[in-house]
């Protein structure tokens, strides 16, 4: 105990130490409103879906105060929706062009970003060098190894690129959900009206109505402005609002629901297969049994009779039914994980310091936590990026299909429904770039999993190693 | 207290495979009294370890305890009972290096088995897993509780791993070949220590082993097994006098160092028979150099032989007189009179 007191004391005498937490501190400052908006938002959606919660009015308080926490990279820091009054521009970001604010500001998320993850690998190895006990630990080759991994460093960066897309999807939109898509009618904009030479107001309902991409008559195109002075670094909808936009937002809810899933998934095939190699025999033949039995069960035809049946209920209203979602992909797919747990599990099993433990009466639930779980985690990290990108290709189908994720909600899979009709004309891109999007986050999933895998188990092979990602189905 | 710790009676482990049933340990009776040693001693596959797994309740599905009787300190074991006395049953493993967690320090382990049994924590936890560090004589106690297993040496980890044995306080003390994976020096010093402790402690051991000078070191009784059968069973100086049934003579014969001459150490030809029915013969006629009819057809039954006030068995038809061929005469070695 006294070792770790002084070590907190070493760590701010010494200079290097200091220098990184401090820098930790100013990354957090500049964000500190964004995080806690991102945290509270969640939590309050989560809480109002449950019935019998009737604190609206607080919760909606809680919301507005951490929404008044001004943040670097908020859009009323850098604002990019200003309008052209005739000599220059109003209102936006130092008078610059509302496509050049907006990708000044985009920019500087990004580069924030991965400022705080370097930081992160910072910290780490400075906790490396100076503080842990060991020189060298297995450990060490696992990062070394993913280091040299071509294929998982893609997918890091397409993964980190998409977790921070969701995470900072209220910055990153040129405009908002609301204003945009919800309560369109509820906005007004102001936008030089070069026909009379002056400001005019007008809805954002009726602006969008103007800015249809329909085909090749009505259009507005990837990185164009429309008639009303409004930047659309991906184009407009079928609708009229922002594909960008849209396509921000729906990658948190694509990234909630997923990693939602695989938590849950992970957890209940860990818990199982760590009970199934421990008991083994007759316990781990009806978990064979039960999970062929939900293996058999066609997931798709479930997914699309529950979302049915319990479209009225109050779990469907809990992130506009991606919670439900979540948890059905996770008591469908459970089995896969479960079936690659089993095995090391099973090995590890074995091991004599398990009988050790027995033998002096250690509890089984404490013998499976401390002694075995430990060695199954890199498989669960594995399997879990693996199958995260088939639950959001999954979760893409199902709202391709009209099911899963409810309207307004946006949804990738959606994106690609809407725009299905003009793929061939003009505006391609409605279809187009979040299928590109989607294609490109599972297989960034994918190589993360191949990478991990081959850092964690350097003996595996990766070209004979069969991808999770495939089990979307959907 | 009655100073008989263990008492096995007729114990049958079975192993219900796919394909058959294995007979790992066929009806082996023996007991271990308070601050006795007793020594089971036998080939690989011979059903030593099974035999220790079944006293301390650890045979696992496919295998299951049919029939027989566990007592410890006059209580049942066999039936789901070993809950009450866990702790009371310390093992120490053959290889230190699989018997402790890589994962966790070794005074995590230690306290482990010090949370459950003396209901110690933190800094109480800390000092007395130092102090049976520093019991079972690894120098620097204080520094190394809170090294990792692959930091010790070979023999310091069988050391940690007989503190973690001491640690639940047992009353007996299973030792899997503990000295197997160790070089001979190093296992001098355990079988020291061992030697020690159960002096200190006044600990009935189970000593398993397949090396014979090991058990003539340590044990007071042994037990020689075969194929899930004790074959001889006596006080460790009448056994290694006057041993009686072939296997053991083979054994014996086949020490280094023990044969006169020098040509070629004498071994036991073949290998010990995986039981998968009940016997009807003798199970090592096959590798009896002194088989002959009767063997292969009668199980034979342990009778007593030798010095009558020795309490020296042995299950072999060359003693029964029912059976007409006669005993050998000592000195015969087991593997067929071919050596020098």
């Amino acid at each position: 105990m006294s070792v770790n007191g002084s070590r907190v004391a070493d760590a701010f005498t010494d200079g290097r130490t200091a220098l990184w937490a401090l820098v930790g501190l100013f990354l957090f400052l500049l964000e500190a409103g964004a995080v806690l908006n991102f945290v509270v938002s969640l939590t309050i959606d989560g809480l109002l879906a449950i019935p019998g919660v009737d604190a609206v009015g607080f919760l909606t308080a809680v919301e507005n105060a951490v929404r008044e926490i001004p943040t670097l990279l908020s859009r009323e820091t850098i604002p990019n929706q200003g309008y052209f009054d005739g000599s220059g521009y109003e209102g936006t970001f130092l008078g610059l062009s509302p496509a050049m604010a907006w990708a000044f500001r985009a920019t500087l998320v990004y580069l924030y970003a991965f400022a705080a993850f370097g930081w992160g690998v910072w910290g780490y190895r400075i906790y490396r060098r100076e503080y842990r006990a060991a020189d060298w630990t297995p450990r060490d080759d696992v990062f070394d190894r993913f280091r040299g991994h071509k294929w998982g460093i893609f997918g890091l960066v397409i993964v980190f690129m998409f977790v921070t897309m969701a995470v900072f999807a209220p910055a990153l939109g040129p405009t908002t959900v609301d204003q945009n898509m919800r309560n369109s009618y509820g906005h007004e904009i102001d936008y030089w009206d070069s026909d009379s030479g002056s400001v005019e107001t007008i809805l954002v309902g009726d602006a969008n109505l103007d800015s249809l991409s329909q085909g090749n008559d009505q259009n507005v195109e990837p990185w164009t402005y429309d008639d009303y002075g409004r930047f659309h670094p991906f184009g407009t909808m079928q609708d009229g609002s922002d594909l960008f936009t849209f396509l921000v937002v729906g990658s948190r809810i694509s990234l909630v629901i997923g990693v939602l899933s695989v938590a849950l998934s992970a957890s209940i095939a860990a818990t199982l297969a760590l009970t199934s190699a421990y008991y083994k025999g007759r316990v781990d033949l009806s978990m064979v049994l039960v999970s062929d039995a939900v293996m058999a069960m066609p997931q798709l035809l479930l997914l699309i009779m529950l979302t049915t049946v319990l479209r009225e209920s109050w779990i469907n209203e809990v992130y506009s039914g991606g919670f439900l979602l979540a948890l059905i992909f996770a008591f469908t797919g459970w089995t896969y994980m479960w079936r690659s747990i089993r095995g090391p599990a099973l090995q590890i099993s074995e091991r004599e310091w398990i009988d050790a433990a027995r033998s002096f009466g250690q509890r089984p639930t404490t013998i499976m936590r401390k002694h075995m779980l430990p060695y199954v985690t890199g498989y669960l990290l594995i399997y879990g990026s693996m199958t995260l990108g088939g639950a959001i290709i999954s979760i893409a189908g199902l709202s391709y299909l009209g099911l899963g994720v409810a309207p307004p909600t946006p949804e990738w899979g959606r994106a690609v429904n809407l725009g299905q009709d003009y793929v061939r004309t003009g505006s391609w891109h409605i279809s187009l770039i979040p299928g590109i999007l989607i294609t490109l986050v599972v297989t960034g999933f994918n190589a993360l999993g191949d990478g991990i895998r081959d850092a964690i188990d350097p003996q595996s092979d990766s070209a004979g190693g069969e991808t999770a990602g495939a089990g979307g189905g959907a | 207290m009655s100073d008989t710790l263990l008492e096995v009676e007729n114990l049958r482990t079975v192993f219900h495979t796919d394909k058959e049933t294995i007979h790992a340990v066929d009806g082996v009776s023996f007991d271990v009294q308070r601050g006795e040693t007793v020594g089971l001693v036998g080939e690989s596959g011979s059903g030593k370890s099974v035999t220790a797994r079944s006293v301390l309740g650890l045979v696992e599905e496919p295998g299951v305890i049919e029939e027989g009787s566990i007592e410890f300190c006059g209580d049942e074991l066999v039936g789901g009972n070993w809950d009450e006395h866990r702790g009371d049953i310390a093992i120490v493993f053959q290889d230190p290096m699989n018997s402790l967690n890589p994962v966790y320090t070794v005074g995590n382990q230690i306290k482990e088995a010090l949370r459950i049994h003396q209901g110690l924590r933190g800094q109480a936890a800390t000092d007395a897993a130092i102090e049976l560090l520093e019991d079972v004589g690894i120098p620097d106690a204080a520094r190394r509780v809170s090294e990792y297993p692959h930091q010790f040496s070979g023999g310091m980890r069988q050391r940690a791993v007989i503190a973690i044995a001491l640690a639940c306080d047992p009353d007996l003390l299973v030792c899997d070949e503990p000295t197997t994976a160790l070089d001979v020096t190093i296992q001098a010093q355990i079988l020291e220590l061992l030697d020690e402790l159960q002096r200190e402690e006044d600990l009935g051991v189970l000593f398993i082993t397949h090396d014979m000078g090991v058990i003539e070191e340590t044990t007071d009784r042994v037990n020689v097994m075969y194929a899930g059968e004790f074959v001889e069973s006596a006080p460790v100086e009448e056994l290694f006098d006057d041993p009686k049934h072939p296997y053991t003579k083979g054994l014996l014969a086949s020490i280094p160092g023990r044969t006169a001459g020098g040509d070629r150490l004498p071994t036991i030809e073949g290998e010990v028979p995986t039981s998968t029915s009940e016997p009807t013969e003798c199970r090592f006629a096959p590798r009896c150099p002194h088989a002959f009819d009767a063997c292969d057809e009668v199980h034979p039954e342990r009778i007593a032989v030798g010095d009558p006030d020795a309490d020296h068995e042995t299950a072999c038809l060359l003693y029964d007189d029912e059976f007409e061929e006669s005993p050998p005469e000592d000195g015969v070695v087991a593997d067929g009179g071919e050596t020098a």
